[in-house]
């Protein structure tokens, strides 16, 4: 992605707008056509396709202009994500009125609302703040939770009785904002790294850090002669596999886990390098590393290719059950969304080392970027409280206990403490700048095991998201 | 030696009250917490599933360290209370400081304090009072009220808002200790327990955790439960109608469902499973005599109940398979789900030859070597089972959530006044220079939000010039030596 942008940099400011402004007209028309085949406009695929290609047509727009810094990108870029929140909006109510609760219950509804406040706060901090760049990274977010929402379930399934409360939309909304707010502040302790002169290859070491854990996750569940587990994906009822309740079917599949064994060497090797760099205090090993980085972008999109070819629409046998089940890529979100992650890091990381005095000009100062870390945190911190506050008050009127040590409870837990422990650093012991972002990065970094590893890796009450 | 133990004490109290101790504690918690959800923890899960999981070496070193059972071992308490030990030694440590500054505000600057402040403008005035004047106007304009503060030679305003906003943090810290409070009170006082009651039957006796039971002082009484489904099948909701019995009178009545429990006495009745007893409630039965004199009738038969078919014969209902298997000429249960069931029926008649009653043995369907249906005067045919169904109620016990909803409110209020509602101050000092001139000195300063408060404080400065300056066109000077002499 970043190599194809490199190439347009000579392009004036108007070629990439009239590209961008044709292959989203070009993909509507073409969309449309199929639509008048259907004969029905506002379903609510065809509302999230749109999104979808208008959602595309900002992130080229944003990356366009975080790689050659042209001002105009930036009004077309917001102009197009304003129409893909419209046409998410349109997705999310239809998902509401069609299935009569808000669209908060499944992985898929989730993720409908998640991409909907993240674009909702991109736009909040491009108008707001004036940090325009953010649409970089947040914009490709959205691309691939809407991709991942394709493959995901889409029909609607009634609540289970312990959903059905107010308290689910209350809880759940809460937890989204806060997610949201955590995601903004990790994004901006990200820029403030930046502009603070974080040398590169400390991004690097850190982004070849983010892919090991990934591909360490992906690992754990590595069977012993090679395979890599997968839940089992029901084709009837478009749901995983359960052995019993909570407890997912896992198939095999074969070989697939050493080629993510060798991906995890190769995006192992960057950090590998980097430590000898220091050590060696010898930058011709940096050099290295970003090869070895640039490699293991290759190794990862071919991870996610084999991924992609193996899981899909596969049957492979199981360790807990006898004869074969089929599997697809919905049935491993978690894994989809990691590979793609990776690969995202991956490429940021590249637009950080080709186009780092582009960025810096274009980012508000260090200062004002740790301020406004501190206020998203600040927005972040009491919405948290509530979402505890209200998981225990419902959980109290459904399980009969308002704490149960489920380990998503216990990690909301840690997730707050780490928090309140950052803002006591930086109120009571002045710490600002780089401490207080790194701070910021670890929180995010629990935030997102609480939503996707305790979900994925630890099993508890919360089984239904 | 005596100073020796008081610099001891001081050190200790300033270890404990130290932010760095407090942030260390909780990232201990943060670790033990995050491995009590990676290591299985034994109230949540199977004995056979832990034995699975880790080999008996393993297991016996992670019980003595109390690692399967981490939230509820002795140290993580301990910490726990070292965690609210250093909140409240905190607190205390910085408390005076603050009181003092929220009950004796500075309201009094000078030209020195106003310098260091990180916002502060000086404005031209023709004289002292019409400058005050000027300034008071603009601050009541925006909604502020001004403060007359005697100086010794002259006056000063002193304006501010939200003082309230400086003992925030405590209200947090106190609602914090709140909840420990009450999460420590339900896990010495707090129980929890199952109850489960078959459709009209009643109970006081609650199966706790710990294996143990416990007798309420009142019986529960289930008078239905149901489920109800979704069209594909799958459960929509759970209900159990539930009476309160006390010295056997009916003391309330609820209808409870998943998320809507009962409460009586402090205790809570949570609906929380609900299923098949495999056990009949009521079996329809089509009897039609053998030699066809009379028409076929239905009869409704509970289990072990006996019913007269006409006058000399009558039928029980004397076993109720569920899921029945035939085995070396005995009948047994595969499951206690109905998946197949077989009813054996004793149908009595008079016999002539014996002059006594005998008994025929009917089974449904039949089973070939112990049912003797043919013999029956009867012919039976099933036409519907009603089974039995039984309610799974959790009953908890837990005195402190109140004191757990308090401390949760306060701190919803504590963090919107500590991050969202700021002390802002404003302090105008009229100056004189040596050459006979008065400067307005505008000094503001505010504990958060500080770029938001210097717009503010610009605006001010704004209208006060605004003020000023319509004061100048409409009151040309008037008083002049009211104020030059003194």
């Amino acid at each position: 992605m970043a190599r194809a942008k490199t190439e347009q940099q000579p392009a004036t400011g108007a070629t990439l707008i009239s590209m961008v402004g044709l292959s989203v007209a070009f993909l509507l028309f073409m969309a449309f056509l199929n639509v008048v085949k259907q004969g029905n406009i506002l379903s609510e695929a065809n509302l999230l396709f749109a999104a979808l290609i208008f959602y595309a047509g900002a992130g080229a727009l944003y990356l366009g202009f975080g790689v050659t810094g042209t001002e105009s990108y930036v009004k077309f870029a917001s102009l197009a994500t304003w129409a893909g929140l419209l046409a998410n909006t349109g997705a999310a109510v239809h998902r509401w009125y069609q299935a009569g609760h808000p669209p908060f219950a499944s992985v898929y509804e989730m993720l409908l609302s998640f991409v909907w406040t993240l674009a909702a706060l991109t736009l909040i901090a491009e108008k707001r703040y004036g940090v325009k760049v953010i649409g970089t990274v947040t914009m490709p977010i959205a691309i691939v939770g809407v991709v991942l929402m394709q493959l995901l379930r889409t029909d609607v399934k009634p609540l289970v009785p312990a959903l059905q409360s107010t308290w689910l939309h209350v809880h759940v909304t809460l937890a989204m904002l806060a997610y949201a707010a955590c995601a903004l502040s990790f994004a901006l302790a990200m820029m403030f790294l930046i502009q603070d002169r974080v040398k590169t290859e400390t991004f690097l070491a850190a982004t070849s850090l983010f892919a090991v854990g990934i591909y360490a996750a992906i690992l754990t569940r590595f069977e012993n002669w090679g395979g890599l587990s997968v839940t089992a994906w029901d084709a009837q009822e478009k749901s995983e596999m359960f052995l019993s309740r909570g407890v997912r079917l896992f198939v095999t599949i074969p070989d697939l886990g050493w080629l993510m064994l060798i991906v995890l060497v190769a995006v192992a090797a960057p950090f590998a390098l980097y430590v000898i760099a220091r050590i060696k205090k010898n930058d011709a090993f940096i050099v290295t590393a970003n090869r070895a980085l640039f490699v293991s972008i290759l190794l990862q999109a071919l991870a996610l290719i084999f991924f992609f070819l193996r899981a899909q629409n596969g049957s492979y046998s199981s360790l807990d059950a006898e004869g074969l089940y089929a599997t697809n890529l919905a049935a491993s979100p978690f894994i989809l969304s990691g590979l793609i992650g990776g690969i995202f890091a991956s490429l940021l990381y590249l637009l950080l080392l080709w186009r780092r005095p582009d960025l810096e000009r274009l980012l508000p100062d260090a200062d004002t970027l740790d301020r406004i870390t501190y206020k998203t945190i600040g927005i972040a911190f009491p919405l948290l409280t509530l979402m505890i506050a209200a998981g225990a008050y419902w959980a109290n009127r459904t399980w009969g206990s308002y704490w149960n040590w489920d380990p998503k409870e216990t990690w909301a837990a840690i997730t707050w403490l780490v928090y309140a422990g950052y803002l006591h650093m930086r109120i009571t012991r002045g710490w600002r700048g780089r401490r207080a972002a790194y701070f910021a990065i670890l929180g995010f970094a629990i935030v997102m095991f609480t939503f996707f590893g305790v979900t994925y890796l630890l099993p508890g009450l919360h089984s239904y998201a | 030696m005596a100073l020796s133990f008081r610099a001891t004490t001081r050190k200790i109290w300033h270890t404990i009250s130290a932010v760095k101790t407090g942030v260390v504690l909780i990232l201990l918690a943060v670790v033990f917490s995050a491995a009590g959800t990676v290591i299985l923890q034994r109230p949540m899960t199977d004995p056979e599933e832990m034995q699975r999981a880790y080999s008996p070496r393993m297991l016996h070193i992670l019980d003595a360290a109390g690692l399967t059972d981490v939230f509820h071992t002795r140290w993580f308490i301990a910490l726990m209370v070292l965690v609210s030990l250093s909140i409240i030694a905190a607190s205390i440590d910085r408390f005076p400081n603050s009181w003092r500054f929220f009950a004796r505000p500075y309201k009094s600057a000078d030209e020195n304090f106003l310098r260091v402040l990180p916002s502060y403008a000086k404005i031209p005035v023709p004289d002292e009072e019409r400058g005050l004047m000027a300034a008071e106007r603009a601050f009541r304009k925006l909604g502020w009220k001004a403060e007359r503060i005697v100086r010794s030679n002259s006056f000063s305003l002193f304006v501010e808002r939200h003082r309230i906003s400086e003992m925030a943090v405590y209200v947090v810290h106190a609602s914090l200790l709140l909840i420990f409070l009450g999460g420590i009170v339900d896990a010495v006082y707090g129980w929890r327990g199952f109850l489960m009651l078959t459709q009209g039957q009643q109970s006081n006796s609650v199966a706790l955790r710990e294996g143990a039971t416990r007798n309420l002082p009142f019986a529960v009484r289930c008078d239905a439960a149901g489920e109800e489904t979704y069209t594909d099948g799958s459960p929509k909701r759970w209900w159990s109608k539930l009476v309160v019995l006390q010295n056997r009178r009916e003391a309330q009545r609820k209808e409870i469902s998943v998320n809507d429990p009962l409460v009586y006495g402090g205790l809570r009745f949570y609906q929380a499973s609900y299923g098949s007893t495999g056990k009949l409630a009521q079996l329809t039965l089509t009897a039609t005599p053998s030699n066809g004199t009379v028409g076929a009738r239905d009869i409704n038969l509970a289990l072990g109940q006996t019913m007269a078919l006409d006058s000399e014969t009558s039928v029980q209902l004397a076993e109720f398979i569920p899921d029945y298997i035939v085995v070396d000429g005995h009948v047994y249960t595969r499951t206690s789900d109905v998946a197949n069931p077989a009813v054996h029926l004793v149908v009595t008649s008079p016999n002539a030859k014996a002059k006594t009653n005998s008994s025929v043995n009917v089974w449904l369907p039949e089973i070939p070597g112990l049912g003797e249906n043919q013999q029956s005067p009867y012919n039976f045919e099933a036409k519907d089972l009603k089974i039995g169904y039984f309610t799974g109620l959790q009953v908890a016990y837990e005195p402190g959530q109140w004191t757990v909803w308090a401390g949760v409110i306060l701190m919803g209020i504590g963090l919107t006044f500590v991050f969202y509602v700021v002390h802002s101050r404003f302090w105008v000092v009229p100056v004189r220079d040596g050459l006979g001139g008065v400067t307005l000195w505008v000094g503001g300063s505010a504990n958060r939000n500080r770029d938001a408060f210097e717009q503010r404080f610009q605006k001010v400065v704004e209208k006060i010039k605004e003020e000023l300056h319509a004061e100048l066109q409409t009151r040309p000077r008037r008083t002049e030596a009211t104020f030059a002499g003194k």
